[in-house]
């Protein structure tokens, strides 16, 4: 099994890698030259001009990148202004005749943070063919990590505890349960664990975590990457038990996870459990809001005709009943049918 | 036995949501247009799934209809309106995050566009990160805003340089929207035609200007991003029907559309001319994104739950927008929400001189689970100052009939005027007033109906009258020192003829906006009293208070 994975290129990259090369998480698929700080370079001065009329004798418009030497300005009687280093012209300020430049830094790597081969490459972007399985997420924190899998919980409903974080978890990326606070969050943060997959997490909690991170990064001193992947649902809801067995029989392959667009990249893994709107009588399901969110059941029948729930909204409705032995009736829009893996 | 050869005349009514799928059959009925059957369900079961649900009513309607019915109804005329699907991606770029990037970002929304970056040279970010920011985005337009009318500012051009720099060439349309001098300075940044120019968004300190962006911003979604056929667009349909009902009915509308993931409020006048405006995540899903959101929902909904389980419901929302709440509290938090979000989406909607009739559409409101809600959605929301009707589109029609001919809207408007809207009833809604003391005395005569002493509201209460579906009242409405009903008064009192619904007459004296006690338990309690006045079933001829 196999998926794209894409990596947009920005406008100024050049790229490191081609068509049929096969690339590890870490490795470097393209560089580019950020700009630093703008700075003053004297215009009007050196062409013997007033601010004003310096402005006519500017080369090249806003938002051209300038290698080092090039021409910026040229008054045509022999006085020029040349850039002293690769820089980015941001403008030309009439009042004090000066260019405003941001010199561009040197080289930064864009990373895939996939393991693959390249199947495609242009200007805009680098596709890299991952063999493994994907899984999305309903929401997330956080950049691209990479790391080893390694299930925390015993259980799909269990809540990963700060203290099953430990030196192991380091460079991993770690599976919990139904919920993680804020303070195993940080906590795993600290322990330079690569990232978290939740099946659920209280919104409060990842607010109280980002709050804390952006404040660490205001005050500098934080390095590398953390990511966090919300799969089921948020609130303290657990994972499906098919897709936690699924999750338990991969611990220990490699991963990549991309947090805020809430993707999970399994390498050499089989299909995992899949899902599908409309389920029927006798499907495995899970129920997606309270009181029953997360939970995995059997589909017994559909109702016929629209049936109210507690919240008084009438809607077609299913009788479930729930691996915890609880029968209840939820709206079948609620409702996911959970489809069997193969072989199983 | 042979089955009876049925002959049927009918039409589909299909409104295609981002979350919810909503069909309606409408067919001849003792020679007059009727909707009889309706469906609903989320847009990924699929077509299929809708009609069978359409036929098991129409089938268990009529049994004769069995076995023909499938073929009829794949016969029938197809009215239908879907969600712009795709909606276009913009990026805002200007010089201050509080004046041009946040008239710019209304600019935007309010034409239906979805910004996904909002990069201004004061957001604290550095200029790399600035760079890299708009280097990843993918959007179909870029905006561009900074300077105002007095001056050209060089960081106005230094906020073109930047997307000069970030945009590849030949890529989505600029839109400049800032100092007009600087027009030509920006579009010599980018190649021939990738700029357009319009009106500075905020033109001074004090002042903003969104409309020109908005405007060229929506022609520009219909034209290079939406390229459907924009009549069905429910966006477009939704407020051409409002209009076409407007001129029909001589009422100046108020429409609001909350959808799943965007919004629409039309403002049509008695000739049906109407202004129309998209908030593209002005829905239920973007109810996570307004400011304090789920702090100030649990304020408001006083029975959701605290703030945390209300943030969980929103985002909730967000992720699966096509779920229904199943408890209560999920419901209220919900409920609450589009509260918030219809206060949003009219905030500057010129309902000066008040309008005659507002109209809720979209599941969360017209499909409440009692007319009380919907109701309290919008009075709560809208606050429609003066003597209003208020009435749901609980089948999704308007959506679809707008997505007709010019004339074909009124036409349709017309045939189905039995089931086009469920009216809620009337309310009367004032401001200003003393706590405690007289808001409104009103005199309600009812044709055929003994006399009744006039009823008083004091401000902060909130009193229901019944008044059933088709009846009408004359009221006559006195104010109390301080109180406004919006119409300047050229006489003490006040006549309106008002029409009854579902709720009945709400004489509603809480103020504009509605204020709330500081203390929780009071607050609650006063949410609680208002919830009940609106719902309770009361006996003919018995007010309803809090």
């Amino acid at each position: 099994m196999s998926v794209v994975h894409r990596v947009r290129l920005p406008v100024d990259a050049v790229p490191t890698v081609a068509v049929g090369d096969r690339v590890e998480p870490a490795e470097v698929l393209a560089t580019r030259r950020p700009p630093g700080r703008g700075r003053s370079l004297p215009v009007a001065e050196p062409l013997f001009r007033s601010a004003q009329s310096a402005a006519d004798c500017i080369a090249v418009q806003p938002g051209t990148i300038l290698e080092e030497g090039d021409l910026l300005a040229a008054d045509g009687e022999g006085r020029e202004v040349r850039v002293p280093q690769a820089c980015l012209l941001l403008g030309y300020d009439t009042y004090d005749g000066t260019a405003m430049i941001a010199p561009l830094g040197g080289a930064e790597p864009i990373l895939g943070h996939v393991r693959g081969e390249v199947s495609a490459l242009d200007d805009e972007s680098v596709e890299v063919q991952v063999a493994g399985s994907l899984l999305t997420g309903i929401g997330g924190y956080g950049g691209a990590v990479h790391g080893e899998l390694r299930v925390a919980v015993h259980h799909p409903a269990e809540e990963l505890r700060a203290a099953s974080i430990d030196v192991g978890a380091t460079g991993r990326i770690v599976v919990g349960g139904s919920r993680a606070s804020a303070e195993t969050l940080t906590r795993a943060r600290a322990m330079g664990v690569a990232g978290i997959v939740l099946g659920g997490v209280l919104d409060r909690d990842l607010r109280d975590f980002e709050t804390t991170q952006a404040r660490r990064r205001d005050v500098g001193g934080m390095s590398g990457e953390f990511a966090v992947l919300v799969l089921a649902g948020f609130g303290k809801v657990g994972l499906d038990p098919a897709l936690f067995a699924w999750l338990v029989a991969h611990d220990g392959h490699m991963a990549s996870l991309f947090g805020e667009v809430g993707r999970l990249y399994v390498y050499d893994a089989s299909p995992p459990p899949s899902r599908r709107a409309l389920p029927r009588a006798g499907d495995r399901v899970i129920a997606h809001r309270r009181p029953h969110a997360g939970a995995a059941g059997e589909l017994l029948r559909v109702l016929d005709g629209l049936h109210a729930v507690p919240s008084g909204l009438a809607s077609r409705c299913g009788l479930v009943r729930f691996e915890d032995g609880l029968t209840a009736i939820v709206p079948l829009a609620n409702l996911e049918a959970t489809e069997p893996l193969p072989g199983s | 036995m042979s089955t009876p050869h049925v002959q049927t005349d009918l039409a589909l009514v299909i409104d295609v949501g981002s979350a919810w799928a909503k069909a309606g059959v409408i067919g001849r009925v003792r020679g007059r247009w009727r909707l009889v059957a309706h469906a609903a369900q989320p847009t990924s079961w699929g077509a299929a799934e809708l009609r069978a649900a359409l036929l098991e009513q129409l089938v268990a309607a009529d049994p004769r209809l069995g076995p023909e019915m499938e073929s009829h109804l794949a016969k029938a005329a197809r009215i239908e309106c879907h969600t712009a699907r795709s909606g276009g991606r913009v990026a805002v770029v200007a010089v201050s995050r509080e004046l041009s990037g946040s008239a710019a970002r209304r600019g935007a929304e309010a034409a239906g566009w979805r910004v996904s970056e909002l990069v201004t040279l004061d957001d604290g970010r550095t200029l790399a990160e600035r760079l890299a920011v708009l280097q990843a985005v993918e959007v179909d337009a870029w905006v561009l805003a900074g300077g105002f009318e007095d001056g050209a500012s060089p960081r106005a051009l230094e906020a073109a340089a930047l997307v000069a720099s970030a945009r590849r060439r030949g890529g989505a349309p600029v839109v400049w929207a800032g100092t007009a001098e600087l027009a030509r300075g920006v579009a010599a940044m980018f190649e021939p035609d990738a700029t357009t120019s319009v009106a500075n968004v905020r033109p001074d300190p004090r002042r903003e200007d969104p409309e020109p962006l908005r405007a060229h911003l929506q022609a520009l979604l219909r034209t290079a991003v939406a390229a459907e056929d924009e009549s069905h667009l429910a966006s477009i349909s939704f407020p051409r029907a409002v209009g076409a009902l407007a001129a029909t009915s001589g009422l100046r509308i108020l429409g609001v559309d909350l959808g799943a993931r965007s919004a629409t409020r039309v403002l049509a006048e008695p000739d049906g001319t109407f202004a129309s405006l998209v908030h593209a995540r002005g829905g239920l899903a973007g109810a996570v994104a307004l400011p304090g959101a789920a702090a100030r929902i649990a304020r408001l909904a006083g029975d959701a739950g605290d703030d945390a389980e209300v943030a969980d419901v929103l985002q909730t929302l967000r992720a699966r927008p096509a779920t229904l709440p199943q408890s209560h509290e999920e419901l209220s938090a919900t409920q609450a929400a589009a509260r918030l979000l219809l206060t949003a989406l009219v905030d500057d909607a010129d309902t000066a001189g008040g309008v005659d009739l507002v109209i809720g559409a979209g599941r969360t409101i017209a499909c409440a689970p009692q007319p009380a809600q919907a109701m309290r959605m919008l009075l709560d929301g809208v606050r429609p100052l003066g003597v209003t009707q208020l009435a749901v589109d609980p089948a999704s029609v308007l959506g679809p009939l707008g997505s007709l001919f010019d004339d074909e809207v009124r036409e349709g408007i017309s045939l189905l005027s039995d089931d086009l809207l469920v009216p809620l009833g009337s309310a009367v809604v004032c401001r200003g007033g003393e706590a405690g003391h007289m808001a409104l005395r009103v005199t309600v005569h009812r044709p055929g109906w003994p006399g009744q002493a006039p009823i008083e509201v004091r401000t902060g209460q909130l009193q229901v009258v019944p008044l059933g579906r088709g009846q009408e009242a004359e009221l006559t409405i006195e104010t109390g020192r301080g109180v406004s009903v919006g119409a300047p008064r050229r006489s003490p009192r006040i006549h309106a003829t008002v029409t009854g619904g579902s709720v009945g007459l709400v004489l509603d004296a809480r103020g504009v906006p509605i204020g709330l006690p500081r203390r929780g338990d009071d607050r609650r309690a006063v949410l609680a009293g208002w919830r009940d006045a609106l719902a309770r079933e009361a006996a003919p001829g018995a007010e309803r208070v809090a």
